[in-house]
């Protein structure tokens, strides 16, 4: 497999570039650079050897990309990653879910620059903040902008999800029970039986929670006293896009981050071959 | 040709007793009989009513205010565009964009759907506008437009006069028509009840309009991903009475 890996950074600050080429038929760590605060991890192996992938770790000082603190003076902590992803190369971005602090702004943008035949794998995913100090959704602004664009600038995807604490209705009403989003992107023709297999699963998975509802005379909406089943404490949809449906996305909202690790692992395991180990094993 | 375009409007405009006779067009256009297949769309609402995610009325109301101001958020950048500048060349460029980011597959198809019936209605219907005839002769045989319901909305809009405050106005206006008809067709409420919901709503949804008005599509974002995850759930449902 041949290809780059991420480019990240703003126009006036570049805080970190790697690339990965295939060097004498190895997928190789050409180029890597990172300064304060980001800092670019290359492992010496993870995984087993037989599997030609590269892994990188990004970790911020202070704290982590992860964790978003309060904001000061309404500035916004803001993240930007660019990645071009050669022909037949696989690019896998794996992160931990994002967690927004109470009164936190947050912004990110990812966009990735692909051929027809590049594979792409992307997990975007937000919980709704520390739950041990009770905090649910409380974070002021998330923004996460997810652009992948077909050669030659054709955009493909382009995806912005806005949450902001709004006066008709706060994040957390709109989220109701459920305590995490996550977004899977995988792309490519190396992948067609990753998106086959979510897809067939998902509306498996999704389809015992419909049902219609028994109708009494007139109006059905009359109180709450119908006991019956609940909502799902998982619900996820998926949505074939781009030409010739080249790619797939899932959108899932969740009660429990656990079972959006569960779902993670065990729809991106058929990955392993390609990446040496399973995505959140 | 964009030329001759931008002079028949600029003549729309100067020639016709403005708002007099613009008026019966702008009625029609937002009139409920006008045959665009608009009623065969919920915006999820069936989805959400099997998934249980709205049970009793204070849950369709909240429903229907987060599908306002998703489409707030997500389309009105589009209508407002289309409506300020209604030419062909500028459309096509919406309307790809709009394709790309339509990801949830449902809304997609329902989008497009609308889009296409729309243009085909108003081609017929506003023959002193001939571009739309054009237009969809031009790009319906090669695949290459899809013919999204926004920025088709927003060009008719534009093409006839309307300003473009009005153009978005009126686009959150039938989106909000037509998840209240979709309600009584479910049996949710009935029609006069839906009448008193869709009055006592009119104020969150002007403020909706207010917020998210003249946004350049670079803007566009979604705001309530749980309304889009139960939409995108449309075509898990065994028995539906609706195509989205």
């Amino acid at each position: 497999m041949s290809g780059k890996g991420g480019e990240r950074g703003e126009r006036k600050m570049e805080t970190g570039i790697a690339a990965v080429e295939k060097v004498g038929g190895r997928s190789t760590v050409t180029r890597c650079f990172s300064k304060y605060p980001l800092k670019l991890i290359v492992p010496n192996k993870v995984g087993s050897s037989k599997t030609d992938a590269v892994w990188i770790y990004t970790l911020s000082y202070g704290g982590g990309i992860v964790s978003v603190y309060k904001s000061v003076d309404s500035k916004c902590s803001e993240q930007v990653l660019e990645a071009r992803i050669g022909r037949n190369a696989l690019l896998a971005v794996i992160p931990d879910p994002v967690t927004c602090f109470s009164t936190a702004r947050y912004s990110q943008k990812q966009v990735f620059r692909v051929f027809s035949d590049s594979n792409l794998v992307i997990v975007d995913w937000i919980t709704s903040g520390r739950h041990e100090s009770g905090e649910k959704w409380e974070f002021e602004l998330y923004r996460s902008t997810n652009q992948i664009f077909l050669e030659e600038d054709q955009p493909l995807f382009l995806d912005s999800v806005l949450l902001e604490q709004a006066s008709t209705c706060s994040i957390a009403e709109r989220m109701q029970e459920y305590h995490v989003i996550a977004m899977v992107i995988i792309l490519g023709p190396m992948l067609k039986h990753v998106q086959n297999q979510v897809q067939d699963e998902v509306k498996k998975m999704m389809s015992r929670h419909f049902r219609v509802p028994t109708p009494t005379a007139g109006h059905y909406m009359r109180s709450e006293s119908q006991s019956g089943p609940t909502r799902p404490a998982l619900v996820a949809s998926c949505s074939a896009f781009g030409p010739q449906a080249i790619g797939v996305v899932v959108r899932i909202a969740a009660v429990t981050t656990e079972s959006v690790y569960m779902f993670l692992r065990h729809h991106l395991a058929t990955l392993e071959p390609f990446l040496g180990v399973i995505p959140y094993g | 040709m964009d030329c001759d375009m931008e002079e028949m409007s600029a003549d729309n405009v100067k020639t016709s007793p403005a708002d007099h006779l613009q008026q019966w067009s702008q009625w029609q256009l937002l009139d409920s009989i006008l045959p665009t297949g608009g009623f065969a769309h919920s915006s999820g609402l069936e989805a959400a009513v099997q998934a249980r995610f709205v049970v009793g009325p204070e849950d369709l109301k909240f429903y229907i205010i987060q599908v306002l101001e998703n489409t707030g958020s997500l389309l009105l950048p589009y209508v407002y565009c289309a409506s300020k500048f209604p030419d062909v060349e500028s459309w096509f460029k919406l309307d790809r964009l709009l394709e790309a980011t339509l990801t949830n597959e449902v809304s997609r198809k329902a989008s497009a759907s609308q889009g296409s019936a729309l243009l085909r209605v108003a081609a017929s219907i506003y023959v002193e506008i001939p571009s739309l005839k054009q237009m969809r002769d031009t790009y319906l045989g090669s695949g290459a437009a899809s013919f999204h319901h926004a920025p088709i909305f927003g060009l008719i809009c534009g093409l006839l006069g309307f300003d473009s405050s009005t153009s978005q106005r009126a686009y959150m206006f039938i989106t909000m028509r037509d998840v209240v008809s979709a309600a009584t067709r479910l049996n949710l409420i009935g029609p006069l009840g839906a009448s008193v919901l869709q009055h006592q709503i009119a104020h969150v949804a002007e403020q909706m309009t207010k917020k998210w008005m003249d946004r350049p599509v670079e803007e566009a974002s979604q705001t309530s991903p749980l309304v889009d995850i139960v939409q995108g759930c449309h075509g898990y449902l065994f028995s539906r009475l609706f195509c989205s």
